[in-house]
Parts: structure tokens; C-alpha cells; sequence
């Protein structure tokens, strides 16, 4: 699997936990008729994942999942959907499902 | 999630009449298959394993012979519900004898925040609660008809 699989494979799993962590939701999803969610395989899985990572996105990650409550953001039309801004005509990688650096929030950018 | 929203991630290409697959990790990539081939879904096999990760860390079987897995992810760039249904039955949940029969994938982009994903999730639970809608949609000869059935039980 490729770096940029793994860090996509983080995130996705990240909001996977934000979900199964938060009392009010888990809570909702059990009215619902779910069964109880099981944090600790999510979060086995999450430091098998980490393990296989590049320092150097995990850093950017972590430092943006702490500050923002997510690491990464999809780019569409040349929008960061994570804060917004239109990222200049500079900043497109020229292959696609390539990962870069938000300037402006300083996210992982997933150009897709 | 609104009903208009709710009918808008209705789509004729997301539905399989009959599942071909009888495993639930199979079943979960025949339908991302479909919603791949319908351009609904970006990355089928990052989709693939977050669902299945969902899966084992908790059944989405909700009762009556009905799935709901669901997901926000990467891999998709607008909300869509893949409804599937399996006439032979599918073992979902190890030791519940009860086969599942229909299975509503609710997909939305990884930018929705899970409230408004989990308000996705039950509107779409919800359209399952009663009996006779249960059999409505197993029964529906088409995706109108399927389509109709969600959008009367929303409505």
C-alpha cells in the first residue's frame, strides 16, 4: 500500500473514531438499533497504520488533526475543503492523488 | 438530512435487485463495485476498508433482516444510498439467526460532520422501521418503485 493509501486509510479510520469516541453519538447510533462499537479495534488498527507512515506527513497530520480535528482535506476545484481558501495554479501537483501541504491551514491535501 | 436531500442520493444505477455474493465483506464490495462503476464512489478499496474495519468493530445489522453499513470517507464526494437486497438471506452478525434480506449503504463525503451523517443514517433506518415498508422494498419489481416506497416513508 502507498503512502498516500495509508494516510487516506488514517483519516478515513479518524472519523471512524470520532464517532465510535463520542458518548452522544455511540448513544444514538445504539437507539438506532446498531451494536455496541468496539473503540479499542478501531484504535488497534489506527497503530498498525501508524507504524507503516512517513514521518514527515504523520507530523503534518497530527499537529493539523490536533488543531483542527482533521489531518487531511480533499481539494475540489483547487478549493481546500478543509478551510476554504482557492489554492493557487502553483500549488497543483502534476499527478493526480498526489499529496501536498495546505498553505493557509497547513492540512494534507488530497488532489484528486 | 432533508427529504429532498434523502431523495436526492436516490439513484437507479445503486440498486441491486439481488446480490450475487453471500459474505458480508463480499456483499460490501459488490455494492461499492456498483456505486464505483456509477461514479459515485472515488477509491473503492480505501471505501472497502473502512466499511469492513466499521463491520468489526460493530455490526450494522439493525433488526427485521436489515443492514445499514455506512461511512464518511475520502472515497466519496456526495451523499448516496446504495440499496441492495439478497433473497436467499445473508448471515450478517455470527450468532444472530436471523438473516438479513436488505442492505441500505449510506455513504457520505468525509467533509459531512458525523451529526449530519448520523442524521443520514437514521432517516434512512427509520424508512426500514415498519413491516410493511420492509416488504415494499423487497418486494418492488424496480428501482422506481423502491425509490417511491423511500420517499413516501420519508415524506
Amino acid at each position: 500500500m502507498s503512502e498516500t493509501r495509508h494516510l487516506l486509510q488514517l483519516h478515513d479510520l479518524d472519523l471512524l473514531l470520532e464517532e465510535a469516541r463520542d458518548p452522544e453519538l455511540t448513544a444514538r447510533l445504539r437507539r438506532l438499533g446498531f451494536g455496541p462499537g468496539d473503540v479499542a479495534a478501531i484504535e488497534r488498527s489506527r497503530m498498525r497504520l501508524l507504524a507503516q507512515l512517513d514521518a514527515r506527513w504523520l507530523g503534518s497530520y497530527g499537529r493539523a488533526l490536533q488543531r483542527y480535528g482533521r489531518g487531511l482535506a480533499a481539494v475540489r476545484d483547487r478549493v481546500c475543503l478543509g478551510c476554504y481558501i482557492t489554492l493557487p495554479t502553483s500549488a497543483s501537483p502534476r499527478t493526480r492523488g498526489t499529496l501536498t501541504l495546505c498553505e493557509s491551514c497547513g492540512r494534507v491535501l488530497y488532489w484528486h | 438530512m432533508s427529504t429532498s436531500l434523502l431523495a436526492s442520493v436516490l439513484d437507479p444505477s445503486l440498486f441491486v435487485p439481488d446480490l450475487r455474493t453471500r459474505r458480508k465483506e463480499s456483499v460490501l464490495g459488490e455494492m461499492i463495485a456498483r456505486a464505483h462503476l456509477a461514479g459515485a464512489v472515488r477509491l473503492p478499496e480505501l471505501l472497502r476498508e473502512t466499511l469492513v474495519l466499521r463491520e468489526r468493530a460493530g455490526s450494522t445489522a439493525v433488526g427485521k433482516g436489515v443492514a445499514v453499513p455506512h461511512a464518511r470517507s475520502l472515497s466519496v464526494s456526495e451523499p448516496h444510498l446504495v440499496v441492495a437486497r439478497s433473497r436467499r438471506g445473508l448471515a450478517w452478525t455470527p450468532g444472530d439467526p436471523q438473516p438479513v434480506t436488505l442492505v441500505l449503504l449510506a455513504l457520505s463525503p468525509a467533509e459531512v460532520p458525523a451529526e449530519g451523517h448520523l442524521d443520514f443514517v437514521a432517516r434512512v433506518v427509520g424508512a426500514t422501521r415498519l413491516q410493511r415498508n420492509r416488504q415494499k422494498l423487497l418486494e418492488a419489481e424496480s428501482f422506481d418503485a423502491v425509490a417511491a416506497v423511500l420517499r413516501e416513508v420519508v415524506a
